[in-house]
């Protein structure tokens, strides 16, 4: 039976993970390479990391954290953050990325998933969505959520698999951050509307949370903050949701 | 001693670090040698050799003619010597596949790659799955039975005969997720991102096979 993925993701500045992004109070969590290093050890199913702030200068350091990372860990690792043509992501799949997660540069360009997806294959294609309800309606921001597009969620959910996606990082800025549980509701409606694998992201802040998550039917499951403060290991996740009858790698 | 020759092929199918890293972790300290091949190569000059791959399998087969490495590694393999083929690396092993347009295969071991039937079903099949023996190995599948692996895919080994598949997985339907026949074998997942799980398998490969 195929299990449900937990997928920790390092928010990265160069090679060190950071928390949140607010970029007026960046706390730094860690060395990016020893954290990969930590969670593979540690039973993570897929690893996630994005750079959240892709200034020319940063990306140099970051696509080398992405070369240590890959040298050191044997589990899929997913790459984003500031992707934005097929350039980006042949150097970060180079550098040993197994995927690459494409955002803000697919809803302003969508063929580029379509020329990606051509060249590199549907597998390593990731969309990553950030959703976020706006006038009774699911719409898709960019920008952190600072910016409110055209895009109707589901049907831009609906699109991104049609021209190519091999699938959907679906965050709810309504939900994340905030350590309430993901947004179950409109999780619902996108793996309700697409064949793809989705992700589940953004607001997991204890065990049910996960659980919730699973019942979206999400094939995986990303969280930060629970991780990185320590608060759950991989594990004591694992173990939680085995005895909930999710099926799970132990 | 004569050291043994492994060799890698890069058919610029997805990226080789990561299975050739885990190689040169196995073979340290030990009598073997890794070459890339990337190109027309001599067939006997090889005692194992791996395949892996991602994407499409016309894409492979075409980088592969293009590479001028089909002729060598069909010899290779009629002479059943020993080979490993990752993900497309082990469906081109078949007739033909059915992936974006019907391609000939290598023909080794009879049956097709198709899409999983189940229209129902999340596709690729991306996660970790299990394995289940079908054959008796000792080389690769007993150590591994009933344990998990890395998969992304969304075609599958059909029309195979049951002698050729040494273990099976469930995603809607069974399917061969290891293919044998004599000293050719074929894995459906990534065993180079399968964790120890992944790791231990290509060092039972690399020194039991």
């Amino acid at each position: 039976m195929l299990k449900t993925r937990i997928i920790p993701c390092l928010d990265v500045i160069k090679n060190k993970v950071v928390k949140g992004v607010n970029f007026k109070n960046i706390r730094v969590m860690g060395n990016a390479v020893e954290m990969a290093k930590y969670y593979s050890l540690s039973g993570a199913d897929e690893l996630c990391m994005l750079d959240i702030n892709a200034s020319y200068q940063n990306r140099k350091t970051f696509i080398k954290t992405v070369e240590s990372i890959a040298k050191v860990i044997n589990i899929p690792l997913t790459v984003g953050g500031g992707v934005s043509d097929l350039r980006d992501i042949t150097d970060l799949l180079n550098a040993g990325a197994d995927k690459v997660s494409i955002n803000s540069a697919a809803v302003k360009n969508p063929k580029l998933i379509r020329q990606a997806s051509l060249r590199h294959g549907s597998q390593c294609i990731v969309v990553a969505i950030d959703g976020k309800r706006y006038k009774n309606k699911m719409k898709v921001v960019i920008k952190g959520g600072r910016e409110i597009t055209k895009n109707e969620l589901i049907t831009w959910a609906k699109q991104v698999q049609s021209l190519g996606a091999g699938e959907i990082l679906m965050t709810s800025m309504d939900t994340d951050g905030v350590q309430n549980g993901f947004d179950s509701n409109m999780l619902k409606k996108v793996t309700g509307s697409v064949s793809i694998p989705v992700i589940a992201s953004g607001g997991v802040g204890n065990l049910e949370h996960f659980y919730l998550g699973y019942l979206t039917k999400s094939t995986g499951l990303l969280a930060a903050s629970v991780f990185h403060s320590g608060k759950y290991k991989i594990k004591t996740v694992k173990k939680y949701l085995s005895r909930k009858g999710v099926p799970v790698r132990i | 001693m004569k050291k043994k020759v492994i060799g890698l092929i890069d058919g610029q199918s997805g990226n080789i670090g990561s299975i050739n890293k885990a190689i040169k972790d196995i073979i340290k300290g030990r009598p073997y040698r890794l070459k890339i091949i990337k190109g027309h190569f001599n067939h006997s000059s090889f005692d194992k050799i791996i395949l892996p791959g991602q994407g499409a399998y016309a894409t492979l087969m075409s980088n592969l003619k293009k590479l001028k490495i089909i002729k060598p590694l069909k010899e290779y393999l009629e002479n059943n010597s020993s080979y490993l083929g990752i993900c497309v690396g082990m469906q081109i092993l078949s007739d033909w596949g059915y992936e974006d347009k019907i391609t000939r295969g290598l023909g080794v071991i009879s049956g097709d790659i198709k899409k999983f039937r189940n229209k129902k079903l999340i596709i690729p099949h991306m996660g970790w799955n299990t394995i289940n023996l079908n054959n008796d190995d000792t080389i690769i599948a007993n150590s591994f039975d009933k344990k998990d692996f890395y998969f992304v895919h969304s075609y599958i080994f059909q029309n195979i005969k049951k002698s050729n598949v040494l273990a099976f997985t469930l995603y809607g339907q069974k399917f061969p997720s290891i293919v044998k026949k004599g000293n050719i074998y074929g894995v459906q997942f990534h065993p180079e991102k399968s964790h120890r799980q992944g790791l231990n398998l290509i060092k039972n490969y690399i020194l039991k096979a």
